[in-house]
């Protein structure tokens, strides 16, 4: 027990452990983190078992690097600890008592005599350093007086407030990896969503993309409510770093998309060679629509894809769930007829106008074989955006803020509040004083050299 | 006057103090030190004014693009040379982290660099952008005072000159890291929470500016409490800033991760 005690107490041991997290800590950024298994073979060959196997892959969960960690937190605590005592009795129950050689042996020093009594040379000194807001100590031997004046002694305690805040910091990164819920909603405008282990339910009411006008979206905007018993009880907007926090839970706007199974297409008929319009029209992905032409009697929009590439086997797929390359399957018919079939594209109007069949299917009947008695083109589409949500809460969250403040505090003491601590020592002699004086300051020693012997002018020539 | 007049005004001052400054140095004249850092000085005005200009013209903070944040790290350094190098005594911070200025400048006029303001993506649409880039940067221009204070200590020949770098080099670090650390790892912190719902992701960003502070807090402990000080301090203090450096520019061309945009 003892001697755990003293490993964790060692300084050294402190450095070890940095140097061993900051090493750890840079091989966690030049291995990807938390990617496939092929991924890893991929980029690493023969290595990539070895890597996975000591966790390098997912470093920063790895039990290594936690115990480390706790290591870390522990060698703080006990280190804090085992100097905290002697600091607190230094600073609090330190002895006034002193005698003048070693007070003026301190970096700053004086010493003079007072034609005063011993009670009235003690009540200008403490009066003085009182009005420098020194805090004053006394204690009383016979003729001699000793007197111990400290301002900013909290300074003596940056560098454990510091340590203190970490610990924090370090158990509100446990309690958050450990506590931490969070899931994901993807709501279409109108939806309603179970939060999990929440008492209550989002609805989506709208949900808003608003674009620069010269391109690049400047905000996605959800506008939800929350709905408790069944009925709403609040309505507010959600954007982008700006959460809603609702009976501990947030809910950040985290990522959007477009439901593409249910989008609509607007379509314009036409005879090959020839611009008039026969007719344009909406219709959804799926419908069939009836039309009143001499040329063609029905439409059906049978598939469409936002971002359209062939795959292995000739499958049409979407390489992305964003329209780089909007595409549908349309075929149109006059009567028994077969007269349109094929892939009609946004971007290339003018392509795949001269199938009358559908090439990729590879069924090709008789009349389809014909060249087509009509073109299409896919004037414009749409489909459902989605808001993707993410409800989380993290109990973890308050115990890092608290440790945040107390690093902030911690290092304004230790670095902007230097303590400063003067000792005067005052011997009677034949109706006279003798004064010795001598102070320290942690830091910024010219501009308490400056205070001390302003002091002690004013103690010596009084205005 | 436009901001990138004003911009190459700057320029043109930094390159003048960068020359006054050597010629101070070679000629062994420290009077001339003195108008290097005035020249100094009206470059930072012109700068100030410039970085104002494009805030007012763009809507937003002015580091949101490496050109803007380089831009805004030189002015924060030439900042810390007006604090750091009127109250030393050190003749050679000037010049040398003058050097860092104008070449942090000339990168950013660079043809490399788009110039162009671009609108915010929603992501950085924050006040927290503010907070967190500036007393970042401003924290690391400290670092960079401590980078050239300890390179000097190292050149330096004699025990006077290093006692006074090494005190230089401490009391850059003193500024420096509680600045880095309230602006880069408390505000990244808070601001990720609030955009992300995750204050800290072990993003590579990230990772790297726990390991910069790691070093600093080497640094501090090896000094304070076992009393190392001069050589390995230096070193360590190089080491830290180096650090910085790569926090800054190498995970972005680097490695990737959340923080993409700068």
């Amino acid at each position: 027990m003892r001697s755990a005690w003293k490993f964790l107490s060692s300084i050294k041991l402190a450095i070890v452990l940095i140097i061993l997290l900051t090493v750890a800590s840079i091989v966690g950024t030049l291995i990807p983190q938390g990617r496939s298994v092929a991924e890893y073979s991929a980029r690493y060959g023969s290595l990539s078992g070895l890597f996975m196997a000591l966790r390098l892959t997912r470093l920063y969960q790895s039990v290594w690097y936690l115990a480390l960690l706790l290591l870390f937190a522990a060698n703080t605590i006990v280190c804090t600890l085992s100097r905290l005592g002697p600091k607190w009795r230094r600073v609090f129950h330190a002895a006034p008592e002193a005698d003048a050689k070693s007070v003026t042996s301190m970096r700053a020093s004086a010493r003079f005599r007072l034609p005063l009594t011993l009670a009235a040379a003690r009540d200008r000194v403490t009066r003085r350093l009182r009005a420098r807001r020194y805090r004053v100590d006394e204690s009383a031997k016979g003729e001699k007086i000793s007197l111990l004046a400290r301002k900013r002694r909290l300074g003596w305690f940056g560098s454990d407030v510091v340590h203190l805040g970490l610990l924090v910091i370090i158990a509100g990164g446990f309690t958050s990896g450990l506590g931490s819920r969070r899931a994901e909603l993807s709501l279409t405008d109108g939806q309603t969503a179970d939060v999990p282990h929440a008492a209550f339910q989002l609805r989506l009411d709208k949900f808003d993309t608003e674009y620069y006008p010269q391109g690049g979206v400047k905000d996605w905007k959800s506008t939800v409510s929350v709905i408790e018993g069944g009925a709403p009880v609040l309505t507010r907007i959600i954007e982008v770093n700006e959460p809603l926090t609702y009976k501990g839970i947030s809910v950040y706007q985290q990522s959007y998309g477009w439901d593409w199974t249910r989008s609509r297409v607007v379509l314009e008929l036409r005879k090959p060679g020839d611009p008039a319009v026969l007719k344009t029209m909406t219709l959804d992905v799926g419908q069939s629509a009836a039309v009143e032409s001499p040329d063609v009697t029905s439409v059906v929009v049978r598939r469409f894809v936002p971002d359209f590439v062939i795959g292995e086997g000739n499958e049409i797929q979407s390489r992305s769930e964003d329209p780089n390359n909007p595409a549908a399957l349309v075929e149109a018919w006059k009567g028994e007829e077969r007269v349109f079939s094929g892939w009609i594209f946004a971007k290339f109007p003018d392509f795949g106008q001269g199938h009358g069949n559908d090439p990729m299917s590879g069924a090709r009947t008789a009349a389809a074989a014909d060249a087509p008695k009509l073109a299409v083109v896919l004037k414009d589409y749409s489909a459902a955006p989605y808001s993707v949500l993410e409800a989380a809460q993290d109990p973890g969250a308050n115990l890092i803020w608290l440790g945040c403040l107390l690093v902030s505090g911690g290092f304004f003491l230790a670095f902007y509040w230097p303590p400063r601590e003067i000792r005067v020592v005052l011997e009677g002699s034949q109706g006279k004083v003798d004064l010795a004086a001598g102070g320290h300051a942690a830091k910024s020693r010219e501009a308490f050299q400056a205070e001390f012997d302003g002091i002690f002018e004013s103690i010596r020539r009084p205005e | 006057m436009t901001e990138s007049t004003l911009f190459t005004i700057a320029f043109v001052f930094y390159v003048l103090a960068l020359l006054v400054y050597f010629a101070a140095l070679f000629a062994r004249r420290d009077s001339w030190g003195g108008a290097g850092l005035v020249l100094a000085i009206i470059g930072f005005c012109s700068h100030t004014a410039a970085l104002i200009l494009r805030t007012a013209s763009s809507g937003h903070a002015p580091f949101t693009n490496m050109y803007e944040s380089i831009s805004f790290l030189s002015w924060a350094i030439v900042l810390a040379l007006i604090i750091f190098g009127r109250s030393s005594r050190a003749p050679r911070l000037g010049p040398y982290l003058m050097l860092i200025v104008v070449g942090l400048v000339a990168l950013a006029s660079s043809p490399l660099m788009p110039k162009g303001a671009t609108p915010l993506v929603p992501a950085l649409q924050s006040y927290w952008l503010w907070l967190h880039v500036s007393v970042t940067l401003l924290g690391e221009a400290f670092f960079a005072v401590a980078f050239v204070t300890s390179l000097l200590y190292l050149a330096a020949d004699t025990e006077e000159k290093k006692a006074r770098l090494d005190a230089l080099a401490y009391r850059a670090v003193a500024v420096g890291f509680p600045l880095f650390t309230l602006g880069g790892l408390i505000f990244g912190m808070v601001w990720a929470y609030r955009a992300w719902g995750r204050y800290w992701s072990w993003d590579p960003k990230e990772v790297w500016s726990l390991i910069t502070w790691f070093v600093f807090a080497l640094y501090l402990h090896t000094r304070i409490v076992m009393g190392w000080k001069g050589k390995r301090s230096a070193w360590i203090a190089i080491g830290g800033f180096l650090a910085a450096l790569f926090t800054y520019f190498g995970v972005n061309y680097l490695l990737a991760g959340l923080h993409s945009y700068v």
